[in-house]
């Protein structure tokens, strides 16, 4: 049985030794228990940028949630996109609680996206200018996100990987509209396919920067490596992403679609996939905000926030009745 | 200005109940100016798909928990007097009168809902 | 049922029905990422998305009419085709969805309030609809309606008691929803037919009950009263729109009109 532990009386030492012993034994860390700042601040990185990503993530398929083709479309859509935005809620409540003793709440996080201190996943700097993107981001970059989710379900920080387990549920059904939507075309007309085809092309680069960039030597970032000590998430990025290569290049093919790389191919020999490497200067510019839509998310989100800023003073300034 | 602002960032924990049978259970926190807000968005963000029979929604600052400290006090000692593992031997002592020691469901007249 | 001219009624009233719910959860799905609040945001979705469902059941039991499949019939008819009122067709203010949204939240509020209270009476009374596949949509549709009008009821009373900005917003959008709510409350030209039918109650009826909630309402909240809302902008149950309408049709159907043959 542990000993029992007065907080108050151990030193800073103690207090991390002990944290880690609970974090080697696969305890959870839950919001109020002590942590290293350095954890706390890694935790808030992650999980700030992974919930705004949400939020910035519903406009680029918002603009389809009118335009959807059907009546069953329009709802579905509607819903996936909902689903975001609540994806959001989530993680921005466990950042936020995180923050709390910094003194910073959801303002500040806003704050943070407007002035691009707080960034957000490349694809959703991305235009999707065809019905075709509104498939191809629920099928592609869903999966993509599914697979970097579900390996932190397990993570060190309790209130994030129950929040991962709510989202994981719902991305089943987002994996699975995404599916439904490529089908229909890819089976429909060769108008559909051709916007198919387009729209693979347009997100293929995008999705192998979703993962982020190799190793820490390349970008002098060692958050990755960091995050896997703390046992917050469990695989490295080119992990992640050479299982997404693994799930969805076969299907990719099986529906007689082309990859826009000539060079890809699984290697026998060392069980990996080999592939076009991107230009991750570009990766940075568009997470720094020069991507193509970039300015334009930015500005729907400020403006609305602002144009609303009077709603919430009054709400604010009021006891229920 | 700002200060206002806190104030409609309020954090309000949420409960729920899935069945007219089952106990409260904790699900999330939201924000929101006031408890009814609360409720009305506490519906829509974390019961859009599974079932729910009751909502309960609580101002976070309403909630006194235990500390950190405090929680590793409750790693307690054994007490196996309270406990039904320390009457183990209760079902040889039986055996030797040709009589099956009772189940939980006997000693309760199998009327179903113990308290 | 029914002679030629009760069915003729009928439909008349299904596009009202229908076209209503539509044409406002539209406007409301626009609104989608850029609410006052995340939590809201997500609560708003879900409103629209039993809105647009709602209309979903009406197009379906004029499919059943013989009006044509219930997809054509939400994307390819013409704007003068459409029976919904004038102001659920208004935008939600300037700019568009994609570019500048400059988005009226007290519009939104009176706009889907009022229209709330409306659509639980109405429902209300097409519960005894004589055509019985209404009558057992419109149960249906009020458990969710219910919490749709509690939402709007909750936003509504707590905005217009708060503080003088959001009051005299609140005061700016209530004068403007007042200059067409008539449009919703009307039955149009065929009104007289549906009634004898015993499909709907009388309009009068359905007004004075809303007319009588909503003062109640007035009255809690310390808002002046102003009797009966107006038309100005023309009958939308007569098939009369404005501008809003045939953007906004243009751009629910922009991918469906491309090739309506084939599945998307
Ligand atoms: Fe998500
Ligand atoms: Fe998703």
């Amino acid at each position: 049985m542990a000993a029992m532990l007065d907080y108050d009386r151990l030193t800073e030492d103690e207090k991390l030794e002990h944290f880690m012993e609970r974090i080697n034994r696969g305890e959870k860390i839950e919001a109020d228990d002590w942590m290293p700042d350095d954890y706390r601040i890694s935790l808030i990185r992650l999980i700030s940028m992974h919930g705004i990503s949400e939020i910035m993530g519903a406009l680029p398929e918002k603009e389809w949630v009118p335009k959807a083709p059907s009546l069953h479309r329009k709802l579905a859509i509607m819903a996936k996109v909902q689903d975001e935005m609540g994806h959001g809620q989530l993680l921005l409540r466990v950042a936020e609680d995180l923050m709390a003793p910094l003194g910073k709440n959801r303002e500040d996080i806003m704050q943070d996206l407007f002035s691009g201190k707080l960034k957000f996943h490349n694809v959703f700097h991305m235009s999707a200018p065809t019905w075709g993107d509104a498939g191809m981001i629920a099928w592609l970059v869903d999966g993509a996100a599914i697979i970097s989710q579900s390996m932190m379900l397990d993570s060190s920080y309790g209130p994030y990987a129950r929040a991962l387990k709510r989202i994981c549920a719902e991305e089943v059904f987002h994996a699975q509209h995404g599916e439904s939507i490529i089908l229909a075309m890819a089976e429909g007309t060769p108008e559909q396919r051709d916007m198919l085809q387009d729209s693979l092309n347009r997100w293929w680069t995008s999705l192998i920067m979703f993962f982020g960039p190799k190793s820490a030597k390349e970008t002098g970032n060692s958050n990755a490596d960091k995050n896997i000590m703390y046992k917050i998430r469990a695989k490295t990025n080119e992990e992640l992403r050479q299982e997404f290569f693994t799930k969805y290049i076969p299907r990719i093919w099986s529906l007689g679609l082309t990859i826009p790389d000539e060079t890809i191919r699984f290697d026998e020999q060392t069980q990996m996939w080999i592939y076009k490497d991107v230009d991750w200067n570009e990766f940075k510019q568009i997470v720094t905000g020069n991507g193509p839509e970039s300015h334009n998310r930015l500005d729907l989100r400020r403006r609305s926030y602002d144009n609303n800023a009077w709603v919430r003073d009054a709400l604010a300034a009021k006891r229920a009745i | 200005m700002s200060e206002a602002k806190n104030e409609f960032y309020n954090v309000y924990e949420v409960f729920s109940k899935k069945t007219d049978k089952s106990p409260f259970q904790h699900q999330f926190s939201l924000l929101a100016p006031n408890a009814d807000m609360a409720l009305i968005m506490a519906k829509e963000n974390f019961f859009r798909r599974e079932q729910v029979a009751d909502i309960w929604v609580v101002k976070r600052e309403n909630i006194r928990g235990l500390s950190q400290s405090e929680r590793e006090m409750l790693k307690r000692l054994d007490k196996d007097y309270r406990e039904t593992k320390g009457y183990g031997y209760l079902k040889k002592k039986w055996r030797e009168y040709n009589q099956e020691q009772f189940t939980e469901q006997h000693i309760l007249g199998g009327k179903g809902d113990a308290q | 049922m029914t002679t030629p001219s009760e069915k003729g009624a009928l439909i008349e009233l299904l596009y009202q029905l229908a076209d209503d719910d539509f044409i406002l959860a539209y406007r409301g799905s626009e609104w989608l990422g850029l609410a006052p609040h995340i939590e809201e945001d997500v609560a708003f979705s879900s409103i629209n998305q039993d809105m647009m469902g709602h209309a979903n059941l009406y197009y379906r039991l004029l499919e059943q009419l013989g009006e044509g499949k219930a997809d054509e019939i939400a994307h390819l008819r013409a704007p003068s085709k459409f029976r919904n009122a004038v102001l659920l067709e208004e935008v939600n203010g300037p700019g568009t969805y994609l570019e500048k949204p400059d988005y009226d939240w007290a519009f939104a509020v009176v706009r889907n309030y009022f229209y709330s209270v409306h659509k639980q009476i109405r429902l209300d009374s097409l519960r005894h609809s004589d055509f019985e596949p209404l009558a057992e949509a419109a149960r249906k549709i009020m458990t969710e309606q219910y919490y749709h009008l509690m939402h709007w009821e909750l936003w509504f009373k707590q905005l217009v008691t708060s503080t003088d900005e959001a009051k005299s917003r609140m005061n700016a959008a209530i004068e403007k929803v007042w200059r067409d709510f008539g449009g919703v409350l009307t039955l149009g030209p065929a009104y007289a037919e549906m009634v004898k039918a015993n499909f709907i109650d009388d309009e009068n009826v359905l007004k004075q009950r809303w007319m009588k909630r909503i003062e109640a309402v007035f009255n809690e909240t310390g808002l002046p009263f102003s009797g009966e809302p107006r038309m100005e902008r023309g009958n939308g149950r007569k098939g009369e729109h404005t501008p809003d309408l045939t953007q906004a049709l243009a751009t629910l159907s922009e991918v469906y009109a491309t090739n309506p043959q084939t599945g998307w």
